[in-house]
C-alpha cells in the first residue's frame, strides 16, 4: 500500500518537474505476491527484484522513453485476497503483471487475468496446472515440480552412477507429485528403485521408514519434501548408518537445510531455481542486489528475487520496447520470446502452454552451503 | 529391522507415556481432562533450549531446572486460568484448549522456524545387534523409569503424596480432615507441567524443536491414557508403550502413510472393549 502511494506519489513529482507538455505517460507494471502471511519472505524478494529492474530501467531512460511505474498489491498469500488483488491490477488499469507467489493463489488469480486479457508472466509457482493449453495471457519463467524430479532422476543415474536409489517423500501434493514423475523418469533410464516410502508433513520420527530404506541397502536416497522435515531424515538416516547420499528438488533449496542437518546434508545433490555461482553475470547480479538490500527489515530472498528481476529485465521490458502496450501484440512477443537468462544454462524458449523451457540449475551442499554441481 | 523398530518405539512409547501421566494426574484430581498438556511438552523442550543455549548444564540438573520451572508455571497457571474454569468440565476442557493454542502461539512469536536442540545428552551412536541408535533413546527410557518410580515414591510414602491421593478419592471428605484442596490441586497441576515439560527436554536432541511439536504427542499421549486407563498410573505406562511399540511396527512392516492410524485404531478398538481403559475401574457416580 505504501509502496504503491509512494511510487505513485514518485511519478506525479517526476512529471511535474519535468514539465515537458506532451510527456509519455507512465507505463504500469502490476506485482502481485503475499508480502504478509505464510508467503512473506517470498513475497518480499519478488517485491525487491521488481524494484531493482524497474529502477535499473528507468534510470536508464526507460522504455522508449517512457518509464515504467511499479503497482504492488499484497494478496496476503491467501487465494481468495488474492482474486482482489489481481481485480485491482485489472481496474488500475496495468499494462501487464509480473510476479504470483504460491499455486494456489496463482491458479486463482490467474482466472482474473484470463478473463481480463491481461499478460501475466508468473515468477513464484510450480504447480504444473498453471501452464495448460487452457491459459493464452498467463506464461510461466519458474520451472515445474515435474522439470525438476526428471532432471534429479537423470542426474542421479547418469552423472552420480547411482544404481540403488530408495525415496522417501512427504504424502502431500508436492511429495507425491514429485516422486510419480522421478519413479517414470527412472523407469525411463531403465532403473527400478529400492524401496519408496512415505511420511506425513509433521512427522518427527523416521526411523521406521528409514529402516526399510536401510535394509533396501541403497546408495542413493531421494527425499521430496520440504524443511524441517528433510534435515531430519538426513540426521536420522546419518544415526541409523545409511550412508547414501541424498538428492532431491526444489523443496530442499532453502538456507535452514544446513542449519538443521549441518553434517548429514554435506554432498546433497538437487535442483534450484537460482544459484549465484552457476556464472558471472549470476554472480555479479547477487552481489549488486545483497548489497542493495541489506540492512532493510527484510533480508534479501535472491531466489524468487532473481527470476522477477529477469522476467522484468529480459522478457518483459524487450516486449514493451518492440510491442508498446498493445494487450495482444505483448501476448504475441512474450509466447515468441527465446534468449539467455543468467544462471540459466543455454537458450530458454516459453513452449505452447506458456511454459519457459529451460535446464534448472544443479548445487551440492558442500561446505554448509550451497555450491554449484561441479560432477561430471 | 524388528529390533531397531522395536527400541525406537519404546523410546517413543516412554515419551507418550510420561505426557500421558499429566493427563491422569489431572484426571485422578479432578476428573477433568486438560488439553494443554502436548503444548505443556513443547514449552517444556523450548525452556530447555533456551537454558541449554545460555549456560552449559550436565543433563540431570538440566532436567531438574526445567522441571522445577514448569512445576511453578504450573502452579501459576492453575491460579490463574485453571482454579476458574474447573467448576464445569464443558468450560475446562475448552479453556484447557484454548491455553494450549495461546501456548503455541506464544512460542511461535519468538521461535517461528524449528530450531536444532543441543546434543545434552552426547552424541553417540549405539550399535546393538543390527539396530542402531542415539545415546539419547536410553536417556528417555531410564529417564522415564525413574521418574516413575519417584511418582510412585511420592504417592505412597510422603504425607504431600497421601494428600493428593486424598483428594483424588473424595476431595470433599479430604477437606473436612484438614487436607488442603486448593493447595492439592494446585499441586497436581504442577506435577503434571514438570512430567510434560521433562518429557520435552528427553524428546528434544533426537528431533528438533518447533511450536508445534505438541499437537501430535498431545493427542497420542491422551490415547495412551486412556488405553491405559486415564485414572491408572501403570495403565498410562502400558498404554504409552504399547502405542509407540505398535505404531513404529506398523510404520516399518505396514505403510509409513498409516502410522498415526494405528494409534487411533487401537484406541478405538479398546474403548469399543474396555471403556474404562486396560488397567483403568470404572469410578461409581456417588448419588
Amino acid at each position: 500500500m505504501k509502496m504503491q502511494k509512494l511510487v505513485r506519489a514518485v511519478g506525479v513529482a517526476g512529471c511535474i518537474a519535468m514539465a515537458i507538455p506532451a510527456v509519455a505517460q507512465d507505463i504500469k507494471l502490476g506485482v502481485v505476491a503475499g508480502m504478509s502471511g505464510p508467503g512473506t519472505s517470498y513475497g518480499i524478494g519478488i517485491k525487491q527484484g521488481a524494484e531493482m529492474a524497474v529502477k535499473e530501467i528507468n534510470a536508464a531512460g526507460g522504455v522508449k522513453g517512457r518509464k515504467i511505474a511499479l503497482v504492488i498489491v499484497d494478496d496476503a498469500s491467501n487465494p481468495a485476497q488474492s482474486v482482489t488483488s489481481m481485480e485491482r491490477l485489472v481496474n488500475e488499469p496495468v499494462d501487464l503483471v509480473v510476479g504470483g507467489w504460491g499455486s494456489s493463489q496463482v491458479l486463482a488469480n490467474m482466472d482474473v487475468a484470463e478473463r481480463a486479457g491481461l499478460p501475466y508472466i508468473v515468477v513464484g509457482a510450480t504447480n504444473p496446472k498453471i501452464t495448460t493449453d487452457k491459459n493464452k495471457w498467463t506464461f510461466r519463467v519458474i520451472f515445474t515440480d515435474a522439470v525438476q524430479a526428471e532432471q534429479i532422476a537423470d542426474a542421479a543415474v547418469k552423472r552420480l552412477g547411482m544404481k540403488r536409489i530408495a525415496v522417501i517423500h512427504d504424502a502431500n501434493d508436492y511429495g507425491v507429485g514429485n516422486r510419480d514423475v522421478f519413479l517414470a523418469s527412472l523407469k525411463k533410464i531403465g532403473v527400478e528403485p529400492v524401496a519408496v516410502v512415505s511420511y506425513q508433513s509433521a512427522d518427527k520420527d523416521f526411523t521406521a521408514q528409514l529402516s526399510r530404506i536401510r535394509e533396501a541397502n541403497p546408495d542413493g536416497v531421494a527425499i521430496f519434501g520440504t524443511i524441517p522435515a528433510a534435515p531430519a531424515i538426513m540426521n536420522q538416516a546419518r544415526d541409523l548408518g545409511i550412508k547414501a547420499r541424498f538428492i532431491g528438488t526444489g523443496g530442499l533449496a532453502n538456507e535452514n537445510l544446513m542449519t538443521l542437518a549441518p553434517k548429514a546434508s554435506e554432498g546433497t545433490v538437487l535442483t534450484t531455481y537460482f544459484h549465484e555461482d552457476a556464472d558471472a553475470q549470476a554472480k555479479a547480479w547477487a552481489d549488486r542486489y545483497v548489497k542493495e538490500f541489506s540492512g532493510s527489515s527484510q533480508p534479501p530472498r535472491p531466489v524468487l528475487a532473481a527470476w522477477e528481476y529477469r522476467a522484468i529485465k529480459y522478457i518483459a521490458a524487450p516486449c514493451l520496447e518492440s510491442s508498446g502496450t498493445n494487450k495482444d501484440k505483448l501476448r504475441q512477443c512474450i509466447a515468441s520470446w527465446k534468449g539467455n537468462l543468467f544462471s540459466v544454462p543455454g537458450e530458454a524458449y516459453f513452449d505452447k502452454t506458456g511454459q519457459l523451457i529451460q535446464q534448472s540449475v544443479l548445487v551440492e551442499v558442500g561446505k554448509g552451503a550451497f555450491q554449484a554441481f561441479k560432477g561430471k | 529391522m524388528f529390533d531397531q523398530l522395536l527400541i525406537g518405539g519404546l523410546a517413543t512409547g516412554c515419551i507418550y507415556a510420561v505426557v500421558g501421566l499429566g493427563f491422569t494426574l489431572v484426571y485422578r484430581t479432578l476428573r477433568m481432562v486438560n488439553f494443554a498438556q502436548g503444548q505443556v511438552f513443547m514449552v517444556g523442550a523450548f525452556l530447555g533450549l533456551s537454558i541449554a543455549q545460555r549456560v552449559h548444564l550436565p543433563v540431570l540438573p538440566l532436567l531438574f531446572v526445567v522441571g522445577a520451572v514448569a512445576f511453578a508455571l504450573g502452579m501459576v497457571l492453575e491460579r490463574l486460568v485453571f482454579r476458574r474454569l474447573y467448576h464445569n468440565h464443558e468450560v475446562f476442557v475448552v479453556g484447557s484448549i484454548g491455553l494450549g493454542i495461546v501456548l503455541t502461539n506464544a512460542v511461535r512469536v519468538f521461535f517461528p522456524e524449528p530450531v536444532p536442540f543441543p546434543k545434552v545428552f552426547g552424541s553417540h551412536v549405539v550399535q546393538i545387534g543390527t539396530a542402531r541408535f542415539q545415546e539419547a533413546y536410553f536417556w528417555v527410557v531410564v529417564s522415564t523409569l525413574v521418574l516413575v518410580v519417584l511418582l510412585h515414591a511420592m504417592f505412597a510414602y510422603t504425607r504431600g503424596g497421601r494428600a493428593l491421593r486424598a483428594v483424588a478419592a473424595d476431595a470433599e471428605i479430604a477437606g473436612t480432615v484438614g487436607v488442603n484442596v486448593n493447595r492439592a490441586i494446585a499441586l497436581t497441576f504442577g506435577l503434571s507441567f514438570a512430567v510434560a515439560a521433562i518429557a520435552g527436554v528427553l524428546i528434544g536432541p533426537l528431533y528438533f524443536v518447533s511450536f508445534d511439536m505438541g499437537d501430535m504427542v498431545g493427542l497420542k499421549a491422551f490415547s495412551a491414557a486412556v488405553f491405559g486407563g486415564i485414572n491408572s498410573i501403570p495403565g498410562t505406562i502400558l498404554g504409552g508403550l504399547v502405542i509407540g511399540v505398535l505404531e513404529n511396527l506398523a510404520g516399518g512392516y505396514i505403510s509409513s502413510a498409516y502410522k498415526d492410524l494405528v494409534a487411533f485404531v487401537i484406541l478405538l478398538i479398546m474403548l469399543i472393549w474396555r471403556p474404562t481403559g486396560l488397567l483403568g475401574r470404572d469410578t461409581p457416580v456417588k448419588v
